[in-house]
């Protein structure tokens, strides 16, 4: 039966709640309403949404501690013009809806204006068209699969351009063509491995296998799996597995005798953290493409490194996503105080375009897309979990989150033995 | 659903589709271009709407606004047009008539956003590639038909005239066919008019 369009007879939303009598569908903007020209002495609060439980919670809380240490930072050298920046997190487990309503929380009650989170695309795609609506800005700290630009977001991860070129040419040369893919069941291991598929075809390579996963698979699916990628004995494997299933396929792999050496996991997610997570005797000898490892020798990076340490401890293990939440809090508190304000309005009239000199090396915010300029490097696991830095690009890569055709004729970006 | 196959040659070529923007230069304009420079296409933007389309363009968004209605033109009424897509700030009887008119192959919404462009052009492209293809396929299809039409005629006056029947006519007209290096229709076609000139008169 054909249903004719309801009359207006929505459920009220805690959004339409708290704005009592204004009806739905017309939201406030924001910078009207309360920014922190209006309250001038109070803390300015930022919100963070990483999650702290799920399975992607290793590396979020990860990122989480990269953005406390940059706020930690920022209020010791004078906050934002002699104002505390203050904090408002909560706990998202890992869930996209419950990552919508938190950001909804955050800026409806906690009346933030700026929202730092989210790792999982699925997340992300939660959240965006809440910031979109109560025009509030979501800074993104993680690498994604690219085809997303929002006037509300800030991506500061690497897109596909900064990071999968640069792997699909290093395995190639390195270890061959003929390519097993395995990843998550969700978009971002989909798109990622379309990329990774036309790279490898463009060369004349061979995929001999697509797999994914569900998020949550057992042990016997990672052993499977790796009987799977024994029977067909690949060059290297491209894996796009992420949160607490990367361990499991290290483990199978590992259990199989799979020689990292001859036959690799080649990776754009799998960091520092998850290595520790799952030991480095089972990581040790695979590779990630990535604009920040620990093992970065710059000064920033040491000088950075040294101020985590001071605050969290000796064992302290840092990764590409830990960079980025930290150098985007630090670019957004310098885009805070340049206009004084925390209005969104006045924030994207400075951010994009803007630099720091991130641990990675100099960053900086493409005026016209919303990402970053990043520094592609590839590394390779060593027996203390830490990344060999193998080869590295001359210079930063502009982003180019809507290229669909990716191409390895193209050596501007291509990664170069690094100078030892 | 997912393409186990290589990325689409549609899509591998998006940065070489060139697209003309028939905007205002306002705050939707500026975020139809600012994002079509992001996806990578080659973009030209006039506005008012031009009376000669100058450039050759593979895809056309063409701001439907009130005031333009009542413009004469006339490059609008040319076949071959490239597909268009409207976009609308009204959506009112009268505008929506005006979209129909169009050779539209989808449509957005002022305000504009940057999500959604390029499923919208991806979509509109490929649906005019298709019917591209269709009209070539109905083309050809009634070029068939109507040599089907004059074969038949031909092959009765022939069974009439000559007393011959179906199968010999046919052979007659197909040997001639091949020997003269001609078409059967072409055959066909002198075998009408000859008939005609003749003066006899035959129902095909």
């Amino acid at each position: 039966m054909w249903r004719s369009a309801p009359a207006v007879k929505r459920r009220a939303t805690a959004a339409v709640r708290f704005m009592g009598g204004v009806a739905a569908g017309t939201p406030i903007p924001l910078e009207k309403n309360e920014t922190m020209k209006t309250r001038p002495q109070d803390p300015i609060r930022i919100g963070v949404l990483f999650s702290e439980t799920g399975v992607t919670s290793v590396i979020e809380n990860s990122e989480r501690m990269g953005t406390l240490l940059a706020v930690q930072e920022i209020n010791e050298a004078g906050g934002i013009n002699g104002r505390e920046l203050q904090i408002v997190s909560y706990d998202p487990e890992s869930r996209p809806t419950r990552f919508a309503a938190l950001a909804e929380k955050l800026i409806l009650e906690d009346r933030v204006h700026v929202i730092l989170g989210c790792y999982m695309s699925s997340t992300r795609k939660a959240v965006v068209p809440v910031v979109e609506r109560w025009n509030a800005l979501l800074m993104y700290p993680t690498l994604y699969e690219g085809f997303e630009y929002s006037r509300n977001v800030i991506y500061t991860g690497a897109a596909p351009n900064q990071n999968s070129v640069q792997l699909a040419e290093f395995m190639m040369r390195q270890f061959g063509s003929r390519v097993f893919m395995v990843g998550s069941d969700y978009i971002y291991p989909y798109e990622s491995n379309r990329i990774m598929s036309d790279l490898i075809l463009e060369r004349g390579g061979d995929k001999v296998a697509e797999h994914y996963v569900p998020l949550d698979a057992s042990w016997e699916h990672y052993i499977t799996l790796a009987k799977k990628i024994k029977q067909f004995s690949p060059d290297f494997i491209f894996s796009t597995v992420v949160g607490d299933g990367t361990a499991l396929l290290h483990r199978a792999y590992a259990q199989l005798k799979l020689d990292p050496a001859r036959m690799p996991i080649a990776s754009l997610t799998t960091c520092e953290a998850e290595v520790q997570q799952m030991g480095a005797g089972i990581a040790e000898g695979h590779i990630t493409s990535a604009p920040y490892f620990q093992s970065v020798a710059t000064e920033a990076n040491r000088r950075c490194l040294d101020n985590f340490r001071k605050r969290f401890g000796v064992e302290v293990v840092t990764n590409q996503c830990w960079e980025a939440a930290y150098f985007q809090t630090h670019l957004l508190a310098g885009a805070m105080r340049a206009v004084d304000s925390d209005s969104v309005a006045d924030l994207l009239r400075v951010l994009p375009g803007s630099e720091f000199d991130a641990p990675q090396g100099k960053v900086r915010i493409d005026e016209h897309n919303h990402h970053t300029y990043l520094q592609p490097r590839i590394g390779r696991i060593n027996a203390k979990g830490q990344f060999d830095i193998l080869e590295e690009a001359t210079q930063r890569v502009r982003p180019d989150p809507y290229l669909v055709s990716h191409t390895l004729t193209d050596w501007s970006a291509r990664v170069r033995a690094v100078a030892r | 659903m997912r393409s186990s196959s290589g990325t689409s040659r549609l899509l591998r070529e998006l940065r070489s589709l060139r697209v003309l923007v028939l905007h205002p230069d306002d705050h939707d304009g500026q975020e139809l271009i600012g994002q079509l420079g992001r996806i990578g296409c080659q973009v030209k933007a006039f506005w008012p709407p031009p009376d000669k389309l100058a450039d050759e363009a593979d895809l056309i968004f063409f701001a439907l606004r009130p005031e333009i209605l009542g413009m004469d033109l006339p490059w609008l009424r040319k076949d071959g047009l490239p597909p268009m897509i409207p976009v609308v700030n009204y959506e009112n009887p009268v505008i929506v008539e005006a979209v129909l008119q169009l050779n539209a192959y989808g449509v957005i919404a002022s305000p504009v956003k940057s999500s959604g462009l390029l499923t919208a052009i991806a979509v509109a492209v490929n649906q005019a590639e298709k019917a591209r293809t269709r009209e070539k396929y109905v083309h050809r299809l009634e070029q068939r038909l109507s040599a089907q039409r004059k074969i038949a005629k031909a092959k009765a006056i022939l069974m009439l005239t000559r007393n011959m029947s179906e199968d010999e006519a046919y052979n007659l007209i197909r040997n001639r066919a091949m020997t003269k290096r001609m078409t059967t229709e072409e055959i066909a076609d002198a075998v009408i008019k000859a008939n005609e000139i003749l003066g006899l008169d035959v129902k095909g």
